[in-house]
């Protein structure tokens, strides 16, 4: 009987084997690392429609967080400013700039400015701004160093994973809450600090939950 | 290769929005630069040949730009801040405002919660003097009307679109035309209200229209209770029941604590009297007269079964024995006794009443004639309540002509233009008035609905009316405390209201509503300072203008003449039935057909949805030779109507009772999804301007046609099951841990007992794994449902839903067992007959059982239990259900794949799963002919109009989220709420450790909120002070399915009765008691010792009792069968 099937096709079987294995390995780990929030969200840096700057404002001007995102203290959500808000001071100061021409005409005609957003959760997520800047997160540990960005970016995953980094370890995050928007804040004793926090954390009995109904509804 | 960005998707008109200066140059250079998005030219592909090449430039794409595609990203979304922030709105933060919602005798005082400037919810309010800020069903549901895509948006002449401004000009016509003529032909018809703006202008348009003529039409009227005290005392009163003051409540056919209105404030006045905590307090004793089985009547202590129309005949025999001698008596006496009523239970129940004068009151129903309502005011004058059980206050009654007098002017021509405002005439209207014919004898009818219903089909002009929550307005509660109708969002589709419509006849410069309201303030407080104003909104009321009660005496000729006048019906036989209507408890009297909510809520007794039925009971039903469901004829008075029979427990022989507010064609897609076959069947075929209520001698014929009808609960016997456990007040005072008895591990010897006394531990708990880290030593939420509070009135069921977007599903869903309520009402039929031993017969069979005539009745509130060893917890493969470190069950929605293991091992069948997309695909709610046809079906192969769906996802409350199909939920004990509380606690507390979560706080569930009676009570149990402790002390209580050992944080207070011993139709122990005695052949009542139920064991050590010494003890009993 003659050979139906030429010789290299003995080996086909193997060869498919390890073609799958190692097509399955290469498509695991692209999606494990490339799909994962760090490396999809991270860097992101949308062009945004007024160059706002916040290096300009927050670390030349000196305005504090608050002065624009007023409901962080109050709300789930930190809010955008009103066009309002930039003409407080930008009905003056540059007041004829063409960088500014967007505001202006917002606030004169009532049309919002689309600012592109940048950070933010699925749906399913119920994120408290509120509860974490009152009690001693500071907005960089989840935002990075905004006051020195002159574009917004993504400086944190924003993952569950990263949430529950600090859930699980509060006190490696946790500042006196009268410095949570000094943002370039350094403890003067990291040592001392940390001790003082994990004091803290025992008195101002910091509950970060790790169940899943402190975030999922 | 190049990557070309998304084009941008701002438009290309309006303002230009521009990224540099460059742009704004135009420079063929920025041109360039903005179609790379990433001008680094690492994107660029020059050398087309070299593959390396291509391997390189793609690697350094995908480290640049994630495969060199931004359609991996998620989509771009936008933030739109204003342009001005409004003062004082912090975005995420809820707004609370405070209203009222206006009903046809008063109002229901509110807070209504807003976010982002829609309102979600609706609360009672709490600061009302009258306190009663719970809610009942109706007021919960208001909210989804407001966001009914069916409801009127429109303003039209004849059929075709106008603008409003043509509206209003025809309005200011109508005012000319109208002030010239002195107002003649012009007729107003208006339901009944409380708002003084409406009376001031009313009188208004008096004066400066004489001859315009008011007519007032309801097709339920409250008015009549009025009527009754008025006629009774001889003075203009109304009357204002105090039932946290009395003893004993006489119910004539009164659903006070259902479909009367009011019934918020009768539920928590009558609930205040039947909350025990220990032996010494006591109870208050309601007997009830009715025909069908009522909220009210499942929570009596004495029901007497009777026909509607022997209702004045049995008030008439309890008047005889009370009142004192004179005319009344007199009459009373000479009025038949009443048929088929055991003389001993009208005896005793009056002596009942009058051992208790002072702290006795006796309702008349809205259905039942003048001449009873007089009596009942004649009795509590005769045993002095009034000032006590009964207020009476001033009230001189809005009602003008009825609707057949306006229809004597229309038919006489008299009437040019007829102006209506709010009400259905033409689907509510007498039949004999032949109301759609008769309307348009009017040369010009004006509308304002609220949907283009059955009577915007018979008039000319449209107007769309507004919604209480975006209206201004006011009203007055039963007691006169001026309330304000504020609204919390501006009319969605322009709506107008009533006071605005007649300010514009009128002819009145001031035409908004909100100056209008104003005006009629400052008249009121006296005062026209802007802070008396805004303390007014603020609050929710207006302090120290209620009324006060006057002192009245009973004018005993009149009560003789009305009870002389009264028609006698003749008790029904067999052959001349007698049909009974009444308001129904979902929709109300067809107002409310249109919402999906009532329509799906369980009617409390029957648990039938999206239909109602002729409800009849089992012995007339055999008489009549007819079967559960069968469609039948009803003739009555030369007409004749069909509907299907449904046999209900506890109903009178004889008599068919009818729901009204079915049967509509045209209100919107929910009421009737194809315009042809609507939901239920219309009982105002057969409901004639003589006889609104009961209608005698009607004849029925049965067919061989059966209707499907849909209920929640079809199983009516508990069979024995200690789910609800119950007592006569007796034995709680003997014993007041007598639920305890009931515990089957208090029985069983095969449960292993613990040193403690308690069940050993079967299994390992959440927090035996690693309890110091597991449970939290701040909070730890816990729920207490008090069952002899609990009335059954079903408002926390749709509170839930509207706090939690719970989705309805519609008539076919619900047959197959898909309805998706997290909060449900158990109701119970419990009955005993000796003789008739077997209770576990099926569920289709059940109408044939004789123990169903004279039933007791429980109601059970049934929701997530909590349970620490939970079933469904450890059987989820992807861990989407957990319990967190303060005793919840938490349900993570986007872990769940659908398995449905967790439903199925959850004993109390709490859990519900969305099998389809109930939110976003179009459901032919109430038809179940539509089987496997149906949209659900189709997927996303069938959307909702996007307009609809736009309109309906305001209604959703922005905390929770909206589940998709595959997803399972179940009671979260509000865990939004929960996270609220804490959350508020936290913030407030910043750097100290004052976190716990105490009362303090107002936490409170939905359900809990909206309870009128303040039967649910949840708290966090480490509070030492939570009322949530108090409520698990109290010696009534027990768990529910305990012997399972899953150690729910809900428990429950088992009911007490409180029945009068000398009444013929007492009963040592409830009827579910007997049912158990028969099944578990053990007495709880009797004396236990260690805890053992059968009496062989007494004295016994608890694990010693052999167990075979157990299971021969019912054979040794023998004859007990």
């Amino acid at each position: 009987m003659s050979d139906i099937f030429p010789r290299w096709t003995n080996k086909l079987p193997a060869q498919l084997l390890a073609g799958a294995i190692l097509t399955g390995t290469a498509v695991s780990a692209a999606v494990w690392y490339y799909f994962t929030p760090k490396y999809t969200r991270v860097g992101y840096q949308p062009v945004q429609p007024v160059g706002f700057s916040h290096a300009i404002h927050v670390d030349q001007v000196g305005l504090d967080c608050r002065y624009c995102h007023n409901g962080v203290e109050k709300s789930w959500y930190s809010n955008v400013p009103s066009s309002g808000t930039c003409m407080n001071c930008h009905n003056a100061v540059l007041a004829t700039d063409p960088k500014l021409e967007l505001v202006r005409d917002s606030y004169a005609t009532g049309k919002p400015i689309p600012w592109v957003q940048i950070h933010r959760t699925p749906d399913y997520v119920y994120f408290n701004h509120a509860v974490h800047v009152n009690r001693g997160v500071s907005c960089v540990h989840c935002h990075g160093s905004i006051n020195k960005m002159d574009e917004v970016q993504h400086a944190k995953p924003l993952s569950m994973g990263f949430c529950l980094d600090c859930h699980r370890n509060p006190a490696d995050f946790l500042r006196d809450p009268k410095q949570v928007y000094n943002l370039d804040w350094q403890p003067e004793n990291p040592q001392a600090h940390k001790d003082a926090m994990l004091q803290a954390v025992h008195d101002w009995k910091v509950a970060s939950s790790q169940n899943c109904s402190a975030c999922h509804r | 290769m190049k990557t070309i960005p998304p084009s941008c998707p701002e438009p290309e008109n309006g303002v230009r929005y521009w990224r540099g200066l460059d742009d704004l140059a135009g420079t063929p250079e920025f041109k360039e630069f903005l179609e790379r998005e990433f001008p680094a030219g690492a994107s660029e592909f020059t050398d087309p040949t070299s593959r390396r090449n291509f391997v390189k430039l793609m690697g350094a794409s995908m480290a640049l730009a994630g495969f060199g595609l931004t359609g991996c990203r998620r989509p771009e979304a936008k933030i739109q801040p204003f342009d001005r922030q409004p003062e004082g709105y912090v975005h995420g933060v809820a707004q609370h405002f405070a209203t009222a919602f206006p009903t046809r005798s008063g109002a229901i005082p509110l807070v209504a919660r807003q976010h982002d400037g829609r309102p979600v919810k609706v609360e009672g309010n709490d600061r009302h003097p009258d306190s009663a800020s719970g809610t009942d069903p109706y007021t919960q549901a208001t909210i989804l009307d407001l966001y009914d895509p069916d409801r009127a948006r429109r303003f039209a002449k004849a059929g075709n679109t106008v603008s409003r401004e043509a509206a209003f000009d025809f309005l200011a016509d109508l005012a000319k035309q109208s002030a010239t003529a002195q107002g003649k032909g012009l007729a107003i018809l208006a339901g009944t209200s409380t708002s003084p703006s409406r009376a001031r202008l009313q009188a208004v348009l008096a004066t400066k229209l004489p001859q315009a003529r008011w007519f007032t039409h309801e097709s339920v009227d409250f008015d009549i209770h009025r009527r009754g005290a008025s006629l009774a005392t001889g003075k203009a009163v109304a009357p204002r029941y105090r039932l946290e003051n009395a003893r004993v409540i006489v119910s004539l056919d009164c659903d006070f604590l259902g479909t009367e209105e009011e019934s918020a404030r009768y539920n928590r006045g009558y609930a205040k009297g039947r909350k025990v905590a220990s032996a010494n307090d006591s109870m208050n004793r309601l007997y009830v007269a009715e025909a069908v089985l009522s909220v009210t009547g499942s929570n009596a202590d004495h029901r007497l079964r009777i026909p509607a129309s022997q209702v004045l005949p049995l008030a008439a025999a309890l008047a005889a024995e009370i009142l004192p001698a004179g005319p009344a008596r007199d009459a009373c006496a000479g009025v038949p006794k009443p048929a088929g009523v055991d003389p001993k239970w009208i005896s005793e129940c009056a002596a009942d009443l009058v051992a208790h004068k002072g702290r006795a009151a006796v309702l008349a129903g809205y259905s039942q004639p003048l001449a009873v309502h007089a009596l009942a005011q004649a009795l509590n004058g005769a045993l002095e309540g009034f000032g006590k059980t009964v207020e009476l206050h001033d009230e001189a009654g809005s009602a003008g002509a009825g609707l057949a007098e306006l229809a004597a002017a229309l038919n006489g021509g008299q009437v040019e233009t007829l102006v209506i405002l709010e009400g259905n005439p033409v689907y509510d209207a007498p039949v004999d008035l032949n109301w759609a014919v008769t309307q348009r004898k009017a040369k010009t009818v004006v509308r304002l609905g609220y949907h283009e219903d059955e009577t915007s089909a018979k008039s000319d002009w449209l107007l769309p009316a507004a919604h209480y929550l975006e209206s201004w307005g006011d009203a007055r509660t039963s007691d006169g405390t001026l309330v304000p109708v504020q609204p919390l969002i501006e009319p969605l589709f322009g709506g107008l209201t009533a006071i605005e419509v007649l300010a514009r006849i009128a002819g009145e410069p001031q035409v908004k509503p909100y100056d209008i309201v104003r005006t009629t303030f400052a008249g009121i407080a006296k005062s026209a300072v802007e802070d008396v104003w805004e303390r007014f909104l603020y609050e929710g009321f207006l302090g120290d203008s209620a009324g006060r009660p006057v002192a009245a005496t009973v004018d005993g000729a009149a009560v003789a003449k009305a009870v002389q006048a009264a028609p006698r019906v003749p008790a029904p036989s067999k052959d001349s039935l007698e049909v009974a209507f009444r308001r129904d408890s979902k929709v109300d009297d067809g107002r409310y057909a249109n919402n999906g909510w009532l329509q799906e809520m369980p009617e409390p007794l029957t648990k039938i949805v999206w239909d109602n039925a002729a409800l009849i009971s089992r012995k007339t039903a055999t008489d009549l030779g007819l079967i559960n469901g069968e469609y039948v004829t009803l003739q009555a008075g030369g007409r004749t109507l069909r509907a299907p029979v449904w046999i209900t427990p506890g109903t009178a022989d004889n008599t068919l009772v009818l729901s009204l507010g079915y049967g509509r064609l045209l209100p919107g897609k929910v009421a009737c999804f194809d315009g042809k076959n609507p939901v239920g069947f219309d009982a105002g075929a057969i409901r004639t301007a003589a006889a609104p209520w009961i209608v005698a001698g009607v004849k029925v014929a049965g067919s061989r046609a059966v209707h499907q009808f849909a209920t929640t609960q079809s199983h009516w016997a508990m069979s024995g099951r200690p789910i609800v456990r119950e007592a006569n007040l007796g034995q709680f005072q003997k014993d007041p841990k007598f639920a305890k008895n009931f515990d089957l591990e208090s029985h069983s010897s095969h449960i292993p007992m613990g040193t403690n006394g308690l069940p050993a531990q079967l299994y390992h708990t959440a927090y035996t794994e690693r309890p110091e880290t597991q449970k939290s030593a701040i909070n730890q939420w816990g729920m207490s449902i008090d069952l002899s509070a609990c009335t059954g009135c079903g408002a926390c069921v749709i509170a839930c839903q509207s706090e939690n977007n719970v989705p309805i599903v519609g008539k076919d869903q619900v047959i197959r067992g898909r309805e998706m309520h997290w909060l449900r009402i158990d109701r119970y039929f419990t009955g005993y007959k000796a003789g008739q031993r077997n209770k576990l017969v099926a569920d289709e069979d059940q109408w044939k059982e004789t123990w169903i005539d004279d039933p007791q009745v429980v109601n059970q509130p049934m929701m997530c239990q909590h349970c620490e060893k939970a079933p469904c917890e450890s059987v989820c493969p992807v861990n989407a259900t957990v319990h967190d470190e303060e005793g919840l069950n938490i349900m993570a929605y986007n872990r769940c794949v659908g398995t449905r293991y967790c439903s199925n091992n959850c004993a109390w069948k709490v859990r519900r799963f969305n099998f389809f997309d109930y939110n976003k695909r179009p459901n032919n709610l109430g038809d179940s002919s539509q089987g496997m046809s149906g949209e659900l079906y189709k997927g996303p192969f069938a959307r909702r109009n996007a307009a609809d769906l736009e309109l309906v996802r305001m209604a959703k409350n922005p905390e929770v989220t909206v589940r998709m199909r595959g997803v399972m939920e179940k009671c979260t004990f509000c865990t939004q709420r929960i996270e609220s509380a804490k959350i508020a606690r936290k913030v407030k507390a910043g750097a100290s450790g004052d976190v716990q979560v105490t009362d303090a706080d107002g936490l409170r569930t939905a359900c809990q909120q909206a309870c009128p009676a303040e039967a649910i009570v949840f708290g966090n149990q480490l509070d030492p002070a939570a009322r949530v402790n108090q409520a698990k002390a109290n010696p009534r209580d027990y768990t529910v399915l305990g012997f399972l050992d899953t150690q729910p944080r809900l428990t429950y207070l088992a009911k007490v009765r409180n029945p009068n011993p000398k009444m013929p139709d007492h009963r040592e122990v409830p009827l579910s008691i007997e049912e158990y005695k028969q099944m578990y052949h053990g007495d709880p009542f009797a004396p236990h010792g260690a805890g053992h139920g059968a009496a062989s064991e007494a004295g016994a050590g608890h694990g010693a009792a052999p167990a075979a010494g157990h299971e021969t003890a019912p054979a040794a009993k023998g004859g007990a069968h």
